[in-house]
């Protein structure tokens, strides 16, 4: 039986009216962030009440300023655009043989004299046991962790970036490039449980960190910027800048001055619900970017290093976008302004979405349709070897429905 | 098949009575009514190039316009380099007859090409050579094209002609076929033969 949208219209209608309603109250305390943002008054001493305050959320680090925006250089005359994306097909249970799949799309995009493009994809099949488990050692110790679900997710963003490095490091020396991932460059998969050490040593400092660092090492033969694009994104880093503005003492600190509080009586409630995207929406105008800012995450704080994480906002034609970038590009005033640049001209090239990333996503999709071939040709290849393909009975009641 | 046959693109659809390939460059379509040859086993198979097509590569990734603020359409595609990528040339063909050895023969031919068959282009003597004959144009005359039939036909012998001398008499040989073919169908044979100046 379909979904009976006659029995969800009702509530759908009141979800309408409802967000009608608080659209106004957005409104305005928008315009209290605007307010705040336009003129936060003494910089240094705003730096310092957030260096030392204890929030329950995300605050950005502020570099230089708060409300800076600045528009884009005009692109080098030769440049690529670099980037990856990548899909899975995840272990299912209600198959017989364990095994799954990891795509990387990854495209190269020549401007200039000689343009050129190279799209592909790399399926990896991981089916052995040393694939599927990932084990502990006498140096770090843990449980056995098998490869699926959010874990086979983050290995999937690994080879995302060792595929990205793969491809700078192709690059001529003297080339002007950008390499672009999709979403963040923090790994808040790792957060979302409590992982072994060993877990988070291999997926970020053996992972993630080693490939960002391969690419950051081939400047300034080469001038590499490395930034992940984040659509629509639904951070609040800077906008908290402004609660810890708005806090009343000396030292914010949540759980000593609000834990009791109603929700609506803290005195930063006038910013309640309000991101960062809707303040730059407002602030910037079409290809400027704002400040450079830090995020202040205890991963990226305390694991990142040399590859800690700074952002900065976007404004497109259609969106406001969070880019971010490691602190060897933030801190290199030349791949900064290439990264911002670059980041503009692709997406005007794509419609409002960086066209590098658009096409690597259609090398790396997995569609519904491909994840059922998939397991056809596996059973060709079983039933081909004699081996018995085992399926759950509620997989092939999902298959042969009845009445 | 000569080393210095032009490979032009593969199959990608084949039968009896024609086949259809992908270029293997964007745009670098055969002309319509071009003579083109395909191999099977000591067979060279030819066909008349009767449409050409260039379209996205995923049937559900429709084009969109791109250029306005380009200042060229070279520009255009050298700064979305991806489109190269993206979008196929593709080509259909009636099959006309064959080459076995250095004989040429004006009817069907055994067995249709194979899938991913290379197609090159006829060599200025293949064309000479197969013109001599203008039973091909029996063939061309009962087929369904995308192109209507009386372009088609002139296309071709415009193609063919181009590679006759002035003095021959290929022009007055074609004339004479299409009179026998369309006694019947004044109207179509007057709409070929203006469609040769």
């Amino acid at each position: 039986m379909a979904l009976d949208l006659h029995k969800v219209a009702n509530s759908l209608s009141a979800m309408a009216g409802e967000l009608a309603y608080s659209r106004t109250e957005q409104a305005e305390k928008l315009g209290n962030a605007l307010k705040l943002f336009n003129s936060p008054a003494d910089i240094c001493a705003l730096k310092g009440k957030i260096a030392s305050s204890k929030t329950s959320w995300l605050v950005a680090e502020i570099n230089q300023g708060l409300n800076g925006k600045y528009l884009p250089l005009d692109t080098p005359e030769q440049f690529s655009v670099l980037a990856t994306d990548g899909s899975q097909i995840d272990v299912d249970r209600h198959h017989g043989v364990r095994c799954c799949l990891i795509n990387i799309g990854t495209v190269m995009l020549r401007y200039g004299r000689n343009p050129e493009a190279m799209l592909q994809n790399h399926p990896l099949l991981l089916s052995r046991e040393e694939d599927l488990v990932l084990r502990p050692d006498e140096y770090a110790p843990g449980r056995e962790m098998m490869v699926e679900g959010s874990i086979l997710g983050m290995m999937r963003t690994v080879e995302e970036f060792n595929h990205l490095a793969e491809l700078c490091a192709a690059l001529p020396n003297g080339a002007n490039a950008l390499a672009l991932v999709d979403g963040s460059l923090i790994m808040w998969s790792l957060l979302s449980k409590e992982y072994p050490d060993y877990i988070i040593d291999t997926i970020l400092d053996q992972g993630v960190l080693k490939h960002m660092e391969r690419i950051g090492q081939l400047n300034p033969e080469r001038r590499v910027a490395l930034a992940s694009y984040i659509s629509f994104t639904r951070s609040t880093d800077v906008v908290n800048a402004l609660r810890v503005l708005t806090c009343p003492y000396e030292k914010a600190d949540c759980d000593r001055y609000c834990a009791g509080a109603e929700a609506e009586a803290r005195p930063c409630a006038m910013l309640d619900g309000i991101h960062d995207r809707d303040v730059f929406w407002q602030w910037l105008k079409c290809s400027e970017r704002s400040e450079v800012f830090a995020s202040r995450s205890k991963i990226n704080c305390t694991r990142y290093g040399k590859q800690r994480v700074y952002f900065y906002y976007l404004k497109t034609s259609d969106e406001v976008a969070r880019i971010e970038i490691p602190e060897w590009v933030a801190q290199d005033e030349e791949l900064l302004k290439l990264s911002h640049s670059l980041v503009v001209r692709q997406c005007k090239k794509g419609q409002g979405y960086p066209v590098a990333l658009s096409e690597a996503h259609e090398q790396a999709v997995v569609t519904g349709a491909d994840r059922e071939n998939f397991y056809s040709l596996m059973e060709e290849y079983l039933t081909g070897s004699k081996l018995l393909v085992s399926v759950s009975a509620k997989s092939l009641s999902k298959k042969t429905r009845w009445v | 098949m000569e080393a210095s046959d032009e490979r032009i693109g593969e199959v990608i659809e084949a039968s009896t009575g024609g086949f259809s390939a992908q270029c293997y460059q964007l745009y670098k379509l055969p002309a319509l009514g071009e003579l083109v040859k395909c191999r099977y086993q000591d067979v060279d198979i030819l066909a008349v190039t009767c449409n050409g097509s260039t379209s996205s590569l995923e049937p559900g990734r429709r084009p969109i316009a791109r250029g306005y603020e380009e200042a060229s359409e070279e520009d255009l595609y050298n700064n979305n380099p991806q489109l190269n990528q993206l979008l196929r040339s593709e080509f259909s063909t009636i099959v006309v007859g064959f080459k076995r050895g250095e004989s040429f023969y004006h009817y069907l031919p055994p067995q249709p090409v194979r899938l991913h068959s290379f197609v090159y282009r006829c060599s200025p003597d293949e064309v000479i050579s197969f013109g001599e004959s203008m039973e091909f144009l029996m063939l061309l005359s009962g087929v369904q094209c995308e192109v209507p039939i009386e372009e088609l036909i002139a296309a071709c012998l415009r193609v063919m002609g181009a590679f006759h001398s002035p003095e021959s008499d290929f022009n007055m040989r074609a004339g004479r076929k299409l009179a026998e073919i369309y006694s019947g169908d004044y109207q179509r044979l007057r709409a070929i033969l203006a469609r040769l100046k």
